[in-house]
C-alpha cells in the first residue's frame, strides 16, 4: 500500500515524510527543496494493521498540469502509478493557493486526506479554519498538523488508512475542457480558482490580512536592503566559517584526532611482529590515510549544522533577493546563491539544487560553477597545506573561498561569452516564506546524517583508494616489492602526468601527480595519497593537520621539496579542478547535454590549471626575480586553453551576427 | 499603469500580465497572479519589490513588475 505526499512547494511534505518514516531527507524553508521522488516504509507507530505502508515523497507542485520538471514528476507519478491514498499537504496559511491542487487531486478518484500543515503559524496569525465544514465541502477528511512538532500526524495516518479501497468523489470537476486550447484551459483554471475562493470564504476567518505589514516585513526590509543586506550576507557566511573552521570545529577535531592516534598506536603495537609491508598497509595506509580524512569530520559537521540552521529559518530566499541584481549582471540568478551556499558542504546536492532555477541557461551556468566553492572534502586539503607550508596562518582558508567566489563570477562571464548571452529580460520571482526559529533538532539530525555519509565515504571510497595507492606504490609491475620508490606501479603511472604539473609546482614529482589524480575520484584522497606516498610524511602528518607537531610543519614542507608558492599553486590547482567523479555525475544529470558537460569539465580543468600556473609563475617571479621551471610549457598549455575559448567566443559572435542579419533581413 | 508604478500598501486588481514566456505566465497563474485577482505592493526597493498575492509574499524584480498591468 502506497501513500503519496503531494502539495505545494514548501508546504512541508518532506518534513511529514521524515517524521513518519524516520528518514532524514533534506528539508529547508524555501520552495523547491525536494526535486525527486522518494519512498520508504512508514513507521509502525503511525498505524495499526499488518500490511506494510510505503510513504512516497514528491516534489512540490502548484497544479496537476505540470510546467516544471519537478511538477511533472509529481503529476506523472500520481496519474500513472496510482497510489492507494494521497495525503495532500497544504499550507494552512495560504489555502487560497493550496486548494487549487487539492481540487485537482480530488478529481482523480484516489482517496485523499487533506493535512492543514503549519497550523501553528496559522493560529499565531489568529486565522481560524473550520475544519469540519472544509471536510464536508471537499468531501474528504481534513486534519490539522504541525509536522515540525509531530502534531496531528497519527490522526492524519489513521484517516489515510481508513480510506483504503474507497472511491473519492470530487466536489468540483471540470468537463469539456479542450486541453490543447490555451484560452480554454485558462478559463477552466480561473473557474477552479473561483470555486476555491468560494470554499475558503466559507471556512476561513482572518483577523489580520496578508496584505497588512507584519513583523516579517520589517526583518525583510533590513535583510534585503541592497547594501545592508549584502553586508549581512557576508557577515553570516563569515560566521559560519569562523565558527566551524576556526572555533568549535578545530576544538572538537583535536579530541577526535587524539582518539584516532591512540587507536593507530594500539593497532601498531598489536602488529609489531608482522611484516613491515603489512604494517605499512594497515597502520599507515589504511588507518593513517582514512584517519586523516575522518579527523576533519568535526569541522564539516559543525558547518553542516550551521548551514542547516540557515536553510531552516527562511533566510535563503532573502539572500537570493539581495544577490539577484549582482548575479543577474553576470548571467546568473539570485537563486544561484542557494547552490553556492550548499556547495560549501558538498557539491553534489549543490548541483542538484540548481533545479529550482527556472531559466535554463542560468540553471546550467550555476551547475557548472557551483563546484568552484570549496566543499567539505576540500577542507582537509586546505588544512594540510595551510599547516605544512603556512604555519596555519589564518588567511589561507578564507583566501580559498574568496578565490572560489571570484572564479564563479569570472566563469559566469566566460560562459556568457562562449554561449552567446543576449541581455534578454530574465524575470525574477521568489516566494518569501514566513520566518521561523530554526529547529535545533532538524539541524542536529541533518548534521548527523551528512556526517555519517562522510564517514561512509571515508570507509569505502577513500579506504579503497588508499589501499590501492599503498599497494601500487609497494610493488613493481612484476609484483616484486619495491626497493626504490620510483620503480613502483604508482610512480610509473603517475610519472607522465607529473610533467604536466611542472609549470605549477616547479619540480617533477610523481607523488604530487598521483595525489592530484586520486583527488579526482574524491578530493580527500589528495591528503590520503600524499600521506601514503611521501616516504616519512606519514610520521609527520600524524593523521592530519591539527596534529602537526610543534615545528613539524617545516619538516613536512621539506619532504614535499617544493616552495611555498608552489604549494599554494598546487593547492589551488586541486581546489578548482573538478571536485570528484560523483560531482561530475551530478553535473551530467543536471546539465542534460553532453556539450555542456564536456564544456564544464574543460572549463574546470582549464581554470584550475591556469590559476595554478599563474600563481606559481608570477609568485616565483616576484619572490626570486625569474620565472619558475616549466614556464614555457605551461604557457603553451594556458595559451591553448585561452585559444580554444577565444575560438569558441568568435564562433558564437559570428553565429549571432549572421542570425542578426537573417532576422533583420526577413523584417 | 504597471505594477512598478503602483502605490505601496494599496490594493490593485490585475488587468493583464504581459509575458511572452508561456511557462512563466502559467506559473504566475498558479500562484494567483492573473487578470481579475488582487495584488498589493508591500514594499519597494530600487530594483525589486515585495508583493502579496493571495496569502503569500513574493519578491519580484522590476522587469516582472513592469509586465503586470493593474
Amino acid at each position: 500500500m502506497r501513500i503519496a505526499m503531494a502539495g505545494n512547494p514548501n508546504s512541508g511534505k518532506t518534513t511529514v515524510y521524515n517524521a513518519v518514516t524516520g528518514r532524514m531527507e533534506r528539508v529547508g524553508n524555501w520552495a523547491g527543496v525536494t526535486i525527486e521522488k522518494k519512498e520508504f516504509p512508514i513507521k509502525k507507530e503511525y498505524y495499526s494493521g499488518r500490511e506494510e505502508l510505503i510513504a512516497v515523497d514528491l516534489p512540490g507542485a502548484y497544479s496537476m498540469s505540470p510546467y516544471t520538471s519537478e511538477e511533472s514528476i509529481t503529476s506523472k507519478y500520481i496519474k500513472d502509478e496510482k497510489p492507494d491514498v494521497i495525503i495532500n499537504i497544504t499550507d494552512a496559511t495560504n489555502l487560497r493557493r493550496s486548494l487549487f491542487l487539492t481540487t485537482q487531486l480530488l478529481e482523480l478518484g484516489i482517496p485523499v486526506v487533506v493535512a492543514l500543515n503549519k497550523s501553528d503559524i496559522n493560529e499565531s496569525k489568529k486565522n481560524k479554519i473550520d475544519i469540519e465544514k472544509l471536510s464536508v465541502l471537499l468531501g474528504c477528511p481534513v486534519v490539522k498538523t504541525v509536522a515540525t512538532e509531530n502534531k496531528g500526524l497519527k490522526e492524519m495516518m489513521e484517516a489515510a488508512v481508513s480510506l483504503f479501497g474507497k472511491e473519492q468523489k470530487a466536489p468540483y470537476s471540470e468537463k469539456g475542457v479542450n486541453l490543447s486550447d490555451k484560452k480554454s484551459v485558462e478559463e477552466a483554471d480561473r473557474k477552479r480558482f473561483e470555486f476555491v475562493d468560494s470554499i475558503v470564504s466559507k471556512v476561513e476567518t482572518r483577523t489580520v490580512l496578508t496584505k497588512e505589514i507584519n513583523k516579517g516585513d520589517y526583518i525583510d526590509a533590513v535583510l534585503t536592503n541592497p547594501v545592508g543586506g549584502l553586508v549581512i550576507f557576508a557577515g553570516v557566511m563569515f560566521l559560519v566559517f569562523w565558527i566551524s573552521q576556526a572555533k568549535v570545529g578545530p576544538f572538537l577535531a583535536d579530541t577526535l584526532v587524539g582518539w584516532i592516534e591512540t587507536f593507530q598506536e594500539y593497532i601498531g603495537s598489536l602488529m609489531a611482529g608482522s611484516s613491515p609491508f603489512l604494517y605499512a598497509l594497515v597502520v599507515d595506509g589504511i588507518i593513517g590515510g582514512v584517519g586523516a580524512v575522518i579527523g576533519f569530520l568535526p569541522l564539516i559537521m559543525v558547518m553542516f549544522f550551521l548551514i542547516a540552521l540557515l536553510e531552516d529559518c527562511g533566510y535563503m530566499s532573502r539572500a537570493a533577493v539581495v544577490l539577484d541584481p549582482i548575479f543577474k549582471k553576470v548571467g546568473l540568478s539570485g537563486k544561484s546563491v542557494i547552490p553556492f551556499v550548499i556547495g560549501t558542504g558538498c557539491s553534489i546536492p549543490a548541483i542538484m539544487a540548481c533545479r529550482t532555477i527556472r531559466n535554463e541557461r542560468e540553471r546550467r551556468s550555476t551547475a557548472v560553477l557551483a563546484s568552484f566553492m570549496p566543499c567539505g572534502a576540500k577542507l582537509p586539503v586546505i588544512a594540510l597545506f595551510a599547516g605544512a607550508f603556512f604555519s596555519d596562518e589564518t588567511w589561507v582558508g578564507p583566501l580559498m573561498y574568496f578565490v572560489g567566489i571570484a572564479l564563479i563570477f569570472f566563469g559566469a562571464l566566460l560562459i556568457n561569452a562562449v554561449t552567446g548571452y543576449k541581455n534578454r529580460k530574465s524575470f525574477f520571482i521568489i516566494e518569501l516564506p514566513e520566518y521561523k526559529v530554526p529547529s535545533l533538532k532538524v539541524a542536529f539530525l541533518s548534521m548527523l546524517n551528512r556526517g555519517w555519509a562522510y564517514i561512509v565515504k571515508a570507509a569505502t571510497i577513500i579506504l579503497v583508494c588508499n589501499t590501492a595507492v599503498q599497494l601500487m606504490q609497494s610493488f613493481t609491475w612484476s609484483f616484486d616489492v619495491v626497493e626504490v620508490a620510483g620503480d613502483s606501479i604508482l610512480a610509473s603511472i603517475a610519472h607522465p602526468f607529473a610533467y604536466l604539473l611542472i609549470p605549477i609546482v616547479g619540480v617533477l614529482s610523481w607523488q604530487l601527480a598521483a595525489a592530484a589524480i586520486t583527488g579526482l575520484i574524491a578530493k580527500e584522497n589528495v591528503v590520503g595519497t600524499l600521506a601514503v606516498t611521501f616516504v616519512g610524511l606519514q610520521n609527520l602528518i600524524d593523521t592530519e593537520e591539527f596534529a602537526l607537531m610543534e615545528g613539524a610543519g617545516e619538516d613536512v614542507a621539506a619532504v614535499f621539496a617544493i616552495t611555498k608558492i608552489a604549494a599554494l599553486a598546487y593547492l589551488m590547482f586541486n581546489l578548482y579542478t573538478p571536485p570528484c567523479f560523483a560531482a561530475i555525475g551530478a553535473m551530467n544529470s543536471e546539465l542534460r547535454s553532453k556539450k555542456w558537460l564536456w564544456g564544464a569539465i574543460g572549463l574546470q580543468m582549464g581554470t584550475g590549471y591556469t590559476i595554478g600556473y599563474l600563481v606559481y609563475q608570477i609568485g616565483t617571479l616576484v619572490t626570486t626575480g625569474s620565472f619558475g621551471p616549466g614556464f614555457v610549457g605551461g604557457l603553451i598549455a594556458v595559451l591553448v586553453f585561452a585559444g580554444v575559448i577565444i575560438y569558441l567566443i568568435n564562433n558564437t559572435k559570428k553565429k549571432m551576427a549572421s542570425e542578426y542579419t537573417l532576422n533583420t533581413g526577413t523584417l | 499603469m504597471t505594477l512598478a508604478e503602483a502605490e505601496v500598501c494599496k490594493d490593485y486588481i490585475i488587468k493583464d500580465v504581459h509575458i511572452e514566456d508561456e511557462d512563466l505566465s502559467a506559473f504566475l497563474f498558479r500562484l494567483g497572479c492573473y487578470a481579475g485577482e488582487n495584488i498589493t505592493v508591500i514594499s519597494r526597493k530600487n530594483k525589486n519589490c515585495v508583493v502579496a498575492i493571495k496569502d503569500a509574499r513574493y519578491n519580484i524584480d522590476n522587469h516582472l513588475a513592469e509586465a503586470i498591468i493593474v
